[in-house]
Parts: structure tokens; C-alpha cells; sequence
């Protein structure tokens, strides 16, 4: 059965059909990819999920549960945890109080949060920045630091939302490698929406192509950067050569 | 030395030296002075639990102070009710406010809660003279008991009221709980992300914040023997914000020095005759320029980490 079953979901703003009629189903440890270009309603499509708002139109169902009208700290206590496009760590709070804070949900039943959250911190390789100020991290480690936060939620599944934006290649590499890793050994469930279409490819196991709100492609990587229709979202249509 | 020593032992000096000035300088006016800025203090402190921890500015606390006071006021003159029953009625008349007030606009973003605060402590202040039959209109309620016939031991039962709410307060910013409302004034998208329920969390600090200024609010009615709408005023919780602004936001202790230091200095400008208000403005803006980050909390920072020997 499919860890998350995405149901005909529908969401417009005013004159803006945002999501269009879109299903879904992720199994159980793969990581999916969603891709698309921008505005394509990948975001809108998060945040539907988690709660942030409310769709239409179509249901959600997380191990057969519903999801849909929950508030969004409801979604996470059934254990499904997002990260941000753009890093959002809480100014003011050190990094590890930052982890901490994702740690008092629920699902988790262990007695030193402390100790737990400096092994997630280590896990993401931010270990020796327990104590630095969160806003002073830099990029690549604030994404890291959001990694940890959600995984301190203790999740089945963890939705990230462009976690490569903004970042050089080496830490692109590197946060792949963690990516990898969460999935390999924690057997986390993935869902990822990227634009980087070399790293994402790599990373995934199955395509979900989205443009204009819609579900336009299905398949594994190879296949879906062969679809006529992906390519035409992403370049544009192709003219034909010569005229009839 | 250790920290933790080294601010106990502050606070111990601090309680001590207000506690025995009374005894020192045995003035009535004195006395007076320094319960008006323990009651100040106690305002000062829920405000800055619940505005200074989570940056949701209220700008109405004194629509709990009034509560609190006309609470006592009541139940003391026309229902004849013994004097101490307005302690603990005037914190739950306070909570009750308080949910009226957080429940619809604690879930909002934006300026909603700071100005439905503000309103409802001037429509509180209007039905206070609207429905004058019963309270006294400008008047307000006069012959109110005293709680305790000694001022000096009234003065010292107010300060141990002051100290044990600043304790529990400090405690439960230092905790889990002030960690999350600390995290909600960073970002409140994330915090539902990372699973709290962020208006939970508002709420109650909230209620507490408000149970806390109500009580402060009866004793100030037991104090003055006396209530009248202007309890209400936006001034009064003008002046606490700025109180906790001289203390060093969301320090909560820092909140007392402010109100002390105010207060005192509303009294000894009093020499300035008719310049005082302004004497008192630009000494204001004077610490708020070059010390925005407040006065007493980051002095008290300062000196520790120097008692200390530079450890952290």
C-alpha cells in the first residue's frame, strides 16, 4: 500500500486554477521527485498537504488516514515533516534549540531531547555548531539545520521543498549525500520538489512531472526526460524544422 | 564563580535592600513609593512573559489591570466579600479577558491582537462610565478595604507577591515553554512545521500573563483604597511597555528594575514643577537611542559575565 495517496486534489486562487485535479501515490522508502518549471503549483501542492491550506477539492490519505483539514502541527504528529524553500531557522535560538524545538511533538518518546538533538545535528553534519547563533549559519548549513529540525519531528515522511536553491555545487553534492543517506538508513520515505535536474534525476527513484497545476508526466528519470511533454514545459515547444 | 550563583546573589541583594530601605528611611512616602513600583513591576513582568517572549506586542494590558481592580472593588464594597477573596477572583476574572480576547485574535497574523487589545481597554474605560449606576462612573469605587492595615507589612507582602511571580515567570521562560515561545516570535510558520500549536502556545502565555496583571490590578485597588475608569487608560499600558523596553525585553527581571527606575524617576522630577513630563521624555529617549536594547538587563549582563572572571 501507498504511504501517501493523493486524491484528485484541487485548489484555485480567484482566476488562478493553482492545482488541477492532481493524484498521486507515493510509496512506502522511495523518494519521489516532483518537477516542474516555476509556478508550476509544486509549492501550493506542500503546503495543501501539510495543512497550510486547504484545497478545494480531493482527498489525502497517509496510511489510509485522512489528512486533509488538520492543522498543520496535526500533519506533523502523523509524522510528516517539511522543510521550506527558503530557510526560515528561528533568529534568536541557537542551533541546537532550534532542533530541540522540532522535538517536542507527539512521536517522540525519547527522554533526553537534548542528547537526541545533538545526534540528529551530527547526523547532518553540523556537529560543533550546537552552540552558534542559527542566523549566522550559512546557507548550505541552514538548509542542513531545517533538515534537522523536520527529522527531529521524527516524520515517515519529509517533504523538502528545493533544498538545493541557492547553493554551490560542492554543497549541493554533499546535501545530496546526506539526502541518500536519511533514505538509505533511516528508511525515510522522501518526496522532494527540485529544479536542479542533474542532481535531482540522480537522487530519485520516480517522476512526477507537474505544469500548470497538472500532472503531465509519470515515470522513472529516464523516461520522463525523454517526455515530448516535460521537454516542451521546460524548453518550449519544438518548431518543426520545415514547413509543410 | 558560578553564573548561577552569581544571580542568585543578585537577586537576594536586590530583595533584600527593597525589602529593608522602608526600615532604613522610615518615611510613609517612601513606603508609598516603592509598593506603586513592586505593583508596577508585577504589570511589568506578565507583560514582558507574554509579549516579550513570543514579540506579539500588547498594547491593552491595563484592560486586565482594570479588570482586576474593579474585581476587588466589587466584591469588596457592594458584595461585602472579605478582602483577600479579590486575589484569586481578579486573576480569574483577568483569564476569563484574556480568552475573550486571545481565542479570536491569537490565531490571526498580523496587527489584530495588539489593536483589539488596545480597543478593549478603551471600550472597557467608555462602559466603566456608560454604566455609572453600577460603577461609580468617574467616581469609580471608593471604600474599598485595605488587604493589610500596616502599609510597610502591605508593602513587603506586595514585593514577596512580586518576587515569587518573577520567580515562577523566569523559571518558565528558562523552560520548554519559553523556548517555544521564543521560537514563535522567530517564526510562527515554522513552529507549526516543527508540530506546536502555535496558538495554543499564545494563549496561554496570554492567560497567564493576564491572571498575573489582575492580581497586581487588586492590589493596586487594595492600595489605593480606590478604582476609577482610568485604570484602563492606554497611558498605563503605554508605561508599562516602556518600563519593560528601560528593563531589556524578554529578560521578565529586567522588567522590575525598569519599573522601579520609572517610577523613581516620576518622583524625583516632581522638582522640575512643570518641566518634569519633559525631563522625564527625553531621559527616555536618551536610553532608549543609545541603550535600544534596554538598560538594566544587559548592565546586569554585563556585570555578571565580569563577576564571573569572563567565563560564559
Amino acid at each position: 500500500m501507498s504511504l501517501l495517496s493523493v486524491k484528485n486534489l484541487d485548489k484555485r486562487f480567484g482566476g488562478l486554477h493553482a492545482v488541477k485535479d492532481v493524484s498521486i501515490e507515493v510509496e512506502t522508502g522511495e523518494i519521489l521527485g516532483i518537477l516542474g518549471p516555476n509556478g508550476a503549483g509544486k509549492t501550493t501542492l506542500y503546503n495543501l498537504l501539510t495543512g497550510f491550506i486547504r484545497p478545494d477539492n480531493g482527498q489525502v490519505l497517509l496510511d489510509g488516514q485522512p489528512l486533509l483539514g488538520m492543522a498543520p502541527h496535526k500533519v506533523v504528529g502523523l509524522g510528516v515533516a517539511r522543510t521550506f524553500q527558503l530557510c526560515r531557522p528561528f533568529v534568536g535560538l541557537t542551533v541546537l534549540e532550534n532542533v530541540m524545538v522540532g522535538s517536542y511533538g507527539p512521536r517522540v518518546h525519547s527522554t533526553d531531547l537534548r542528547a537526541r538533538a545533538m545526534q540528529l545535528l551530527a547526523q547532518v553534519g553540523l556537529a560543533g555548531k550546537e552552540d552558534s547563533p542559527s542566523e549566522l549559519l550559512s546557507y548550505g548549513d541552514q538548509r542542513r539545520l531545517e533538515i534537522a529540525r523536520a527529522l527531529a519531528t521524527e516524520p515517515r515522511l519529509l517533504l523538502l521543498d528545493e533544498p538545493f536553491a541557492g547553493l554551490g555545487s560542492a554543497e549541493i553534492e554533499s546535501l545530496s549525500e546526506l539526502i541518500r543517506d536519511l533514505h538509505r538508513n533511516k528508511g525515510l520515505t522522501i518526496l522532494l520538489i527540485e529544479h536542479k535536474l542533474r542532481e535531482f534525476m540522480q537522487l530519485v527513484s520516480r517522476v512526477v512531472a507537474i505544469d500548470f497545476g497538472q500532472v503531465i508526466a509519470t515515470g522513472v528519470p529516464q523516461e520522463i526526460v525523454k517526455n515530448p511533454k516535460v521537454i516542451e514545459a521546460y524548453i518550449g515547444k519544438q518548431e518543426p524544422e520545415h514547413a509543410a | 564563580m558560578q553564573l548561577k550563583n552569581i544571580d542568585r546573589g543578585g537577586a537576594v541583594l536586590a530583595i533584600a535592600v527593597l525589602a529593608i530601605l522602608p526600615l532604613v528611611f522610615d518615611s510613609r512616602y517612601l513606603i508609598g513609593v516603592l509598593t506603586v513600583a513592586a505593583i508596577y513591576g508585577i504589570w511589568s513582568v506578565s507583560w514582558d512573559f507574554m509579549s516579550g517572549l513570543t514579540g506579539r506586542e500588547n498594547f491593552g494590558h491595563s484592560l486586565f489591570i482594570g479588570v482586576g481592580a474593579y474585581t476587588a472593588g466589587f466584591l469588596n464594597t457592594v458584595w461585602s466579600m472579605n478582602a483577600w477573596w479579590s486575589l484569586p477572583a481578579s486573576v480569574v476574572m483577568a483569564v476569563v479577558f484574556a480568552l475573550i480576547m486571545g481565542i479570536p485574535t491569537l490565531r490571526l497574523k498580523g496587527p489584530y491582537f495588539a489593536l483589539a487589545m488596545l480597543s478593549g481597554a478603551v471600550i472597557m474605560q467608555r462602559l466603566m462610565l456608560i454604566f455609572w449606576e453600577y460603577t461609580g462612573g468617574e467616581e469609580g469605587i471608593n471604600g474599598i478595604e485595605p488587604l493589610i492595615r500596616s502599609p510597610l507589612h502591605f508593602y513587603w507582602f506586595v514585593l514577596a507577591v512580586l518576587v515569587v511571580t518573577t520567580v515562577v515567570l523566569v523559571a518558565l521562560a528558562r523552560s520548554r515553554w519559553g523556548l517555544i515561545l521564543k521560537a514563535i516570535r522567530g517564526d510562527e510558520a515554522t513552529c507549526q512545521s516543527a508540530g506546536l500549536n502555535v496558538t495554543f502556545y499564545k494563549i496561554a502565555s496570554l492567560v497567564i500573563s493576564a491572571g498575573v496583571a489582575g492580581m497586581g490590578g487588586a492590589l493596586y485597588a487594595h492600595y489605593q483604597l480606590q478604582v476609577s475608569p482610568q485604570l484602563f487608560a492606554v497611558v498605563t499600558s503605554i508605561t508599562i511597555i516602556t518600563m519593560v523596553y528601560v528593563g531589556g525585553m524578554a529578560s521578565i527581571y529586567g522588567a522590575i528594575g525598569g519599573a522601579l527606575l520609572l517610577t523613581l524617576m516620576t518622583e524625583l522630577l516632581r522638582n522640575f514643577g512643570e518641566w518634569r513630563l519633559m525631563v522625564y521624555s527625553v531621559a527616555l529617549i536618551l536610553i532608549l537611542f543609545y541603550l535600544p536594547q534596554g538598560l538594566v538587563a544587559p548592565t546586569w549582563e554585563r556585570l555578571r559575565r565580569s563577576l564571573s572572571g569572563g567565563r560564559s
